[in-house]
């Protein structure tokens, strides 16, 4: 019992755990019948998913050693060009069920593709991954701008808005989602053989091919893993905002990086876990509602993001060296 | 060590957050109003927060003037989610996308929240009182008034605009063209409105080829707030400052240096302090159950006006920078 209390504590995850339930408990101290309140928990639940999916996302790029600029406008794009089929199907037929399935499974298949023009680039072709998905990340917008003229695409059936706005059961259906999608993470990278693949390539791409590993193959089916999850996150803002628009989700960005960093994920690939990114993006989503809540300013939100950022990192640098001296 | 480490974030951690939350929950019974805006950080939005928050002060109520710190749509969902959590009694927005706050708003309205939009307008259905910063009828004719003022009744002008699809601006300048055609028929317009992508730079070159083109230009309307000060540098570059007059909507900061030298006639916009005051105000007397009706005088803002809909409000007519006085706005 006591090594397995000092294994949690010396785990990345241990920490991150321990920061959570901290941060979580001071809230609530000082906020008891706000930031714990039924709604705050269930708000919380339902802004979590789409944040958490993006992050996912970004990690598994990051973890082949690279990184992906595009990703909330493969998000937006996809969920602007499925919404658009959605619509017009919906005004033409009124057969909302249809509609749905159609705008969804567009959705998604945009978002495949996206992920497999990203990864096209970056694996056969062989262009930085920072570089090939800048470009993307400015094609991708040049096109929604496009389509949309810098409106937002609206007039989905009222079913596509349960999608993110209602619960079964009581658990949020984007908390389902992204329970799923953590699960399938989960075994795709710590129990598959592409997992073992991509950690490889992030350490060391010449190796991983030396070794056998079809390097490119695995890369070009990463990003389009990426992409498909950026569209499931798509699905979800779409729905949670009754529209789509290029701009939506702007700020996960950066965000998402922050998340798989502070999750533990090696910026320089190779690694990365799914529970690390989990808790770190349950961190950013506790510390910005709750200062929110607060009513704290938007900028002191910012700053105190960036040093809770840059604190967790020193620690687990320095818990690095100081294993190695042992 | 390890031990020793661990302890020493944690505090640092929870010294960090007593530090961010401790202060201030505001006592419950006290009535609390939002006003967000599209972004925090910008001049128009500073300005407009320290009338909000100066109403605050004046009523003695809880005035919260919090936005994202860029203009998405997204964040403004979260923002509002966890106000709903805390428990307001108003809620204000400027939405950077109306149809992406709608569900938002309606979560709120089912939380007992009275829901305002302010500066640009939200979802009708959803909303209790939306206030306008100006009449975009009175705003475009306005524009024309001030050109003929400058040029005198008759002549050749041009219309410098920020962009062809700008919703807002194509109103004004078709509200005023239509003013003109009635009102001030020897006006005679040169060419088609000239798109300028909101930069300084570009009205700048499209006016210097307007000039060029058209040596018996008169005057020059510039819409949309770079638009007039690009116009502005290009006359005064050529000199022409005395035949050419130039006009528009207009930040009077920023054109101080133009009305200075004359290059730029009159700026004119809203004040958008006023407009951050009147929201916090209109929102004060609805919880106390006053709805505002037309002709209402406000302190400090003047008289509004309400449209038979009876939640439209419109701030006034709009405020006019000249050389003499645009230094006392702040933004």
């Amino acid at each position: 019992m006591q090594s397995k209390i000092k294994k949690l504590f010396s785990s990345k995850e241990g920490i991150l755990l321990i920061i959570f339930i901290l941060i979580f408990i001071t809230m609530s101290l000082l906020s008891p019948n706000k930031f714990l309140s039924n709604y705050n928990i269930q708000s919380l639940a339902y802004q979590l998913p789409e944040f958490g999916i993006l992050s996912l996302s970004m990690m598994l790029i990051i973890m082949t050693g690279g990184i992906n600029l595009s990703l909330t406008f493969t998000a937006t794009l996809s969920m602007i060009v499925g919404g658009l089929a959605m619509s017009s199907y919906f005004t033409a037929t009124n057969m909302p069920f249809v509609s749905v399935v159609i705008g969804v499974f567009v959705m998604l298949a945009v978002s495949i593709v996206l992920g497999m023009f990203n990864g096209f680039i970056v694996s056969y072709i062989g262009v930085t991954p920072m570089i090939a998905t800048l470009g993307a990340a400015t094609l991708f917008e040049g096109i929604s701008l496009n389509i949309t003229k810098g409106g937002a695409i609206s007039g989905f059936p009222l079913m596509f808005l349960n999608i993110g706005n209602s619960a079964i059961f009581g658990i949020p259906v984007p908390m389902i989602i992204f329970i799923v999608v953590l699960i399938f993470m989960r075994i795709l990278l710590e129990k598959s053989k592409m997992g073992a693949a991509i950690i490889m390539i992030g350490c060391n791409p010449k190796v991983a091919e030396f070794s056998g590993i079809k390097v490119k193959k695995i890369l070009f089916q990463t990003y389009m893993i990426a992409g498909f999850l950026a569209g499931m996150a798509g699905i979800i803002m779409a729905s949670r905002y009754n529209s789509a628009k290029e701009s939506y989700g702007s700020s996960y960005l950066l965000q998402s990086v922050a998340a798989s960093v502070l999750g533990g994920t090696s910026i320089s690939g190779g690694e990365g876990k799914v529970l690390g990114t989990l808790l770190a993006t349950m961190i950013l989503q506790i510390i910005s509602s709750g200062l929110n809540i607060f009513g704290l300013n938007r900028y002191l939100t910012n700053v105190l993001m960036g040093f809770i950022l840059i604190l967790v990192l020193a620690i687990n640098y320095i818990a690095e060296q100081l294993k190695k001296k042992k | 060590m390890k031990k020793v480490l661990v302890i020493f974030i944690v505090l640092v951690a929870m010294t960090g957050l007593m530090f961010a939350g401790g202060a201030k929950e505001a006592a419950d019974d006290k009535i609390t109003i939002v006003v967000m805006p599209k972004l925090v950080g910008i001049p128009y939005f500073n300005a407009s927060e320290k009338g909000a928050l100066q109403a605050g002060k004046d009523l003695g109520i809880e005035v919260i003037y919090t936005g994202p710190t860029t203009a998405d749509a997204a964040e403004q969902v979260k923002m509002l989610e966890d106000l709903i959590s805390k428990g307001v009694d108003v809620i204000a927005v400027a939405p950077n996308d109306a149809a992406a706050l709608t569900p938002v708003l309606m979560k709120a309205k089912k939380a007992g929240i009275v829901v305002f939009d302010w500066d640009t307008p939200a979802d009708p259905s959803v909303v209790d009182i939306s206030v306008h910063q100006i009449d975009d009828r009175g705003f475009g004719e306005h524009m024309w008034d001030l050109l003929v003022e400058e040029m005198g009744p008759s002549g050749e002008y041009a219309i410098v605009t920020g962009g062809l699809s700008a919703a807002n601006l194509n109103t004004w300048i078709d509200f005023g063209l239509e003013y003109a055609k009635k009102t001030y028929p020897n006006l005679k317009l040169v060419t088609d409105r000239v798109p300028t992508d909101e930069k300084q730079q570009v009205a700048y070159q499209k006016t210097l080829d307007l000039i060029k083109a058209y040596p018996n230009l008169k005057g020059i309307i510039g819409v949309s707030t770079p638009a007039p000060l690009g116009a502005a540098q290009a006359v005064q570059e050529k000199g022409k400052k005395d035949s050419i007059a130039v006009v528009g909507s207009s930040l009077p900061t920023d054109s101080g240096p133009y009305l200075e030298d004359g290059s730029l006639r009159v700026g004119t916009l809203w004040d958008p302090a006023k407009l951050g005051y009147l929201t916090v105000v209109l929102a004060y007397n609805y919880l106390n159950g006053t709805k505002p009706y037309d002709g209402q005088e406000i302190a400090n803002v003047g008289n509004i006006t309400v449209w038979e809909d009876n939640r439209t409000v419109i701030m006034g007519p709009p405020a006019d920078f000249t050389k003499d006085n645009y230094a006392s706005y702040g933004f």
